[in-house]
């Protein structure tokens, strides 16, 4: 296989919201990359970022949120766009949405108007992007749909999205999403609102498609079962920072920020035994006024007050392609 | 430990401001729904700019036979259909205080009146003076009214001078009492019957909301009868139907069970639809859990729960019925005389010839335009406040 | 052993729209007991939000009964009882449910809320004595006792639920029948509430009854599991019996499609054909075999029963002493 591309680099990317009471920060200076054929979790829970700076890939925020830092996307060519600099509204960020950039959300049944039957809008992205003919646009998203596993594409093609249940549905935003061959699939929580079952199809079936496609998969979820599953790297965000980056199993075997190993404890491994779960002391501050230091601060248990008490540390190297921001010292 | 100079009043200011933050956030957390409301409502200044405005019409009209210069029924043939007299403050370069002048009537060629002042003769505004007799909510008699003129020359031939702000009508009455007057009409009539009406609607859509079944559909399809009758129709073959010799107090009461009668179907259907809603959420089944009663579940989290809602709606329905009334009253059907109200002063509007002479007699649709307005805009406030939680 | 608090027998409950007939609930029979924690497990439209709710009668059921033995030790059948009996067993069933946003009056203070069942089952106690016993209530759940006076929506969601458990627990109910309880909150959060969940059950004797779509919650908090599909009880059984080998093939399947928190595992999923049908077209015989891969021509035809295949163990399965599953170790 050739050698994994970096497509995606993001740098110092920062998010603030003007309130009347002050200036939130819910994205404070995050930095990843991302690599073709690789499928990147980008885990958090509710409040630490993780949404909005997937969405200022696609420079989808409202209008209010401010955005500094860099978004630098690798087209094939070898070609370097810079995200950012691009206007939310302009003709340089529409010809990458739907086409280099692809995003599924976590709610199939909003993502599609009742009032268009699926082919329709499906066929929409084709004659943005690729090609106006008629025919062969449809046959393009016939032939993804077939691809996704939808049955009976001709007559789903006609169907309107109430006709569709919650599995099936987020399988054709998924053909949606792929249809115009994207370098990279930007997932928001896709199997959070579905059955277990059919999570485990789609699962499997994002899995099955990066292997055909070679896409680079951007997987934002607070569900660490699905992590540990198909991603192969992991990042783990906390109040706007990404604070601990690894392959999968080099974080679930070792990890190393405070955080991180507190969110581990807290979810039970089925045929774990029924010891107590480790919970995390208080709860996630607000992104407002926040003070130069550790984030995780307050509510760290292992914390040292000299060593701590600084600045706000920065991602250090603590094992092999394995990055934590925390002060303690865990290098072997 | 507390470092001198400089550093220590910013650290106190610091901790000063963080204590201020925390006293507003716990004010926040303890904030009642209506606080809630209140604070939201507060940011929008048109709503607020309403409120004041309304709040000046109603003391207008609580306050109108005191207000006024004259009465009702105060006529005089000099000044019929005179215009606005000028208030002058300086006589011949010197300053002698707000006055007014007489009019000197004069006839044209067409037998139309022209009116100039007489600059002889200063008749001074005094205020507190004492005028017609008026019983101050049907309670109270007193014959102080707020500012009058002073009759310079009682012994006179002509008629005693007068300060008509907005000018006379055709019987020579000032414009600007009989608006001030007329406003009790009509500015109370929307609200009583809009209260009426409410308390209709909370009990009827309650009971429809709160026991669905038969009921709620018997209730349901009388809604959609009364609904689909055109209002100001019915409006004017129900008034017609007002027996003629009775008093203005009946004839007032009339009116208003009238208008009520009919507004209430679109109030009620947004309390069940409500009731509905409310009866889902899981924290009325709590209360159910808890053993509370039907009744108590009712007041004390269904009710609350939709007040807001019907509050805005309430708002959004008067406008609706201040201009029926002034409607009906200005094609004759509504308020009878002696009573007065706008749509009643604007009968004289009816000729266009009248317009054209005396335009000021158009300055009642201004002050109907400015009471549906203000609570329109307020309505439009409300609604944006009504739900805090969202 | 400990004693039967609660038996649920061939309990149904039909939802009639029209010409629709929607069973969510089908001939459901299992029992717990005191002190013990059963999980009831199925994806969308296998009926458990319908059976918690039938249980705490807050829907009528249309066939079965839910024996109740009270703290009086007499068996109640919550289903056919009479208004004022039904209001005394109340405070002894109480329910947690899922939405910490909608399950609190925004419009009432939590000193408030609290206070409700207590108000509305002891009229006459002095005030001082029902503030008293709020107070110890919201300590007990983790609360500051000083912030009582504060609205709702002064709190994140994981205090919102403890506020709900708090007024729950405060007639010291013994049944509480957990809806979702731990769902639409963080994971972390989720522990504590957990945790504390546990904690109070030791505390006060409390029997759960837990609602959950969430396996790996289930398996942690439960002794016992039903595994709910179509409005049916598929299959009954100890929690660590029941996920090490399940009897019935729906559980199987369910139990391979968990993703699990450990990437050395590799997930071993077991297809399942089609979707879940509708509950108002269910299949016809046993409501699983359109889905299930060990489908024999029997299935089709005849409807199943929960029967005991082992000790303590129930599963309705035409082919249950035919079938060797596997299940998570």
């Amino acid at each position: 296989m050739a050698e994994n591309q970096v497509v995606l680099n993001v740098q110092d990317l920062k998010i603030g919201i003007k309130m009347e009471e002050g200036l939130l920060t819910p994205v404070r200076g995050v930095n990843f990359d991302l690599h073709t054929n690789e499928t990147l979790g980008l885990v958090g829970e509710s409040g630490c970022g993780k949404s909005l700076s997937c969405k200022a890939i696609l420079g989808i925020n409202s209008k209010n949120c401010i955005t500094t830092g860099a978004i630098e996307f690798i087209e094939k060519d070898g070609e370097k766009k810079d995200i950012v600099s691009m206007s939310c509204a302009g003709k340089e960020i529409r010809k990458i949405r739907g086409k280099s950039i692809s995003m599924i959300f976590q709610e199939p049944m909003s993502a599609f108007s009742p009032l268009f039957t699926v082919g329709r809008q499906m066929v929409e992205t084709v004659y943005m992007h690729v090609t106006k003919d008629k025919k062969t646009a449809k046959e393009m998203v016939l032939d993804t749909m077939k691809k996704v596993g939808i049955s009976n594409p001709e007559k789903r093609y006609r169907q309107y999205p109430h006709e569709f249940s919650g599995g099936m549905l987020q399988r054709a935003l998924i053909a949606m999403a792929l249809v115009c061959n994207p370098r990279i699939l930007i997932a928001d929580e896709p199997t959070t609102a579905l059955d277990v079952t059919i999570q485990a199809q789609i699962l499997e079936l994002l899995k099955e498609i990066q292997d055909n496609y070679g896409m680079a998969i951007l997987y934002i979820t607070h569900d660490l079962g699905t992590v540990a599953q198909i991603c192969d790297r992991v990042a783990v965000m906390y109040l706007g920072r990404i604070i601990e980056t690894a392959p999968t199993k080099e974080l679930f075997a070792n990890p190393v920020h405070p955080y991180t190993k507190g969110l581990l404890g807290s979810v039970h491994k089925i045929g774990g035994g029924s010891g107590r779960l480790f919970s995390i002391e208080g709860s996630v501050p607000l992104a407002m006024n926040l003070e130069d230091r550790c984030g995780f601060y307050d509510r760290c248990t292992d914390k040292d007050v000299l060593l701590c008490g600084g600045v706000e540390p920065g991602l250090k190297q603590v094992g092999e392609d394995h990055y934590a921001a925390c002060c303690l010292d865990f290098k072997k | 430990m507390k470092k001198k100079g400089i550093t220590s009043s910013f650290e106190e200011r610091e901790s000063d401001q963080s204590e201020k933050k925390r006293r507003q956030q716990e004010k926040y957390y303890m904030a009642s729904q209506w606080q809630l409301m209140g604070r939201k409502l507060i940011k929008h200044k048109l709503a607020i700019i309403s409120f004041v405005i309304l709040g000046f019409l109603y003391f207008g009209a609580l306050f109108a036979p005191f207000l006024a210069p004259k009465g009702l029924e105060d006529f005089s043939g000099t000044y019929s259909n005179a215009p606005p007299t000028k208030i002058h403050m300086f006589h011949e370069g010197q300053f002698v205080g707000p006055f007014v002048y007489r009019y000197k009537v004069e006839r044209d060629v067409f037998e139309n009146k022209i009116f100039t002042e007489d600059d002889s003769e200063i008749c001074p505004i005094r205020f507190f003076v004492h005028g017609t007799e008026y019983k101050w909510l049907g309670i109270i008699k007193s014959d102080i009214h707020l500012f009058g003129v002073k009759n310079p020359n009682p012994d006179a031939s002509t008629d005693p001078p007068q300060v008509l702000l907005f000018g006379a009508d055709s019987l020579g009455r000032d414009l600007f009492s009989r608006i001030l007057i007329g406003s009790q009409v009509s500015l109370t009539v929307p609200l009583v019957g809009t209260l009426i009406s409410f308390l209709l609607a909370v009990i009827i859509g309650g009971i429809s909301g709160y026991y669905g079944g038969i009921i709620d559909t018997v209730i349901q399809r009388i809604i959609e009868v009364i609904s689909s009758f055109p209002t100001l129709p019915l409006w004017m073959a129900l008034s017609a139907a007002i027996p003629p010799g009775i008093s203005v107090v009946q004839v007032f009461v009339f009116i208003t069970i009238i208008m009520s009668l009919l507004s209430w179907p679109p109030l009620a259907r947004t309390v069940r639809s409500n009731f509905l809603s409310l009866k889902k959420s899981d924290f009325v089944l709590a209360a159910r859990l808890a053993g509370v009663s039907d009744w108590q579940i009712i007041c004390k989290h269904l009710i609350p729960g939709f007040m807001s809602y019907l509050i805005v709606s309430l708002t959004l329905g008067i406008p609706n019925m201040i201009l029926g009334e002034t409607s009906m009253s200005f094609l004759g059907l509504g308020m009878r005389a002696p009573a007065t109200s706008w749509g009643v002063l604007l009968q004289e509007c009816q000729s266009i010839g009248n317009i054209a002479n005396c335009p000021w007699k158009l300055i009642p649709l201004i002050f109907v335009g400015l009471a549906v307005l203000a609570f329109n805009f307020l309505g439009d406030g409300l609604r944006d406040a009504a739900d805090p939680y969202k | 052993m400990a004693e039967t608090i609660l038996k649920v027998e061939n309990l149904s409950k039909v939802f009639t729209s029209g010409k629709t007939k929607i069973r969510a609930v089908n001939n459901v029979t299992f029992h717990v007991c005191q002190g013990e924690t059963v999980g009831i497990v199925g994806e969308s439209g296998c009926g458990k939000t319908t059976l918690g709710r039938c249980i705490v009668r807050a829907h009528q059921s249309t066939e079965g009964k839910v024996l109740y033995r009270a703290a009086d030790g007499q068996e109640y059948d919550l289903q056919n009882i009479d208004k004022k009996q039904l209001l005394k067993i109340r405070r002894e069933i109480q329910m947690i449910f899922q939405d910490p946003y909608s399950s609190l009056d925004p419009r009432m203070t939590v000193y408030d809320i609290i206070l409700e069942p207590l108000k509305a089952n002891f009229k006459d106690m002095p005030k001082k004595e029902m503030e008293e016993r709020v107070k110890t209530m919201a300590l007990k759940v983790g609360l500051n006792p000083s912030y009582l006076k504060r609205y709702p929506h002064a709190f994140s969601g994981g205090q919102r639920q403890r506020i709900g458990i708090a007024r729950a627990l405060i007639l010291y109910p013994r049944l509480i029948v957990c809806d979702e309880a731990v769902s639409a909150l963080d994971v972390s959060v989720q522990a504590q509430v957990i945790n504390l969940l546990k904690d109070l059950q030791k505390e006060m004797n409390l029997t759960y009854l837990f609602i959950s779509h969430d396996l790996s919650v289930v398996e942690h908090i439960s002794d016992k599991v039903g595994v709910m599909y179509l409005g049916q009880m598929m299959e009954y059984a100890p929690t660590k019996q029941l996920f090490r080998k399940p009897f019935h093939p729906y559980s199987e399947a369910l139990l391979s499609a968990v993703p699990i928190a450990d990437p050395e595992i590799e997930m071993k999923r077991i297809p399942l054909n089609g979707e879940i049908p509708s509950p108002a077209n269910a299949p016809s015989g046993c409501f699983f075999h359109t889905r299930c891969k060990y489908v024999k021509p029997q299935c089709a035809k005849d409807s199943v029963e929960i029967l005991e295949k082992e000790e303590m163990r129930y599963v309705a399965c035409h082919l249950k002493d035919e079938l060797d599953l596997s299940g998570i170790v």
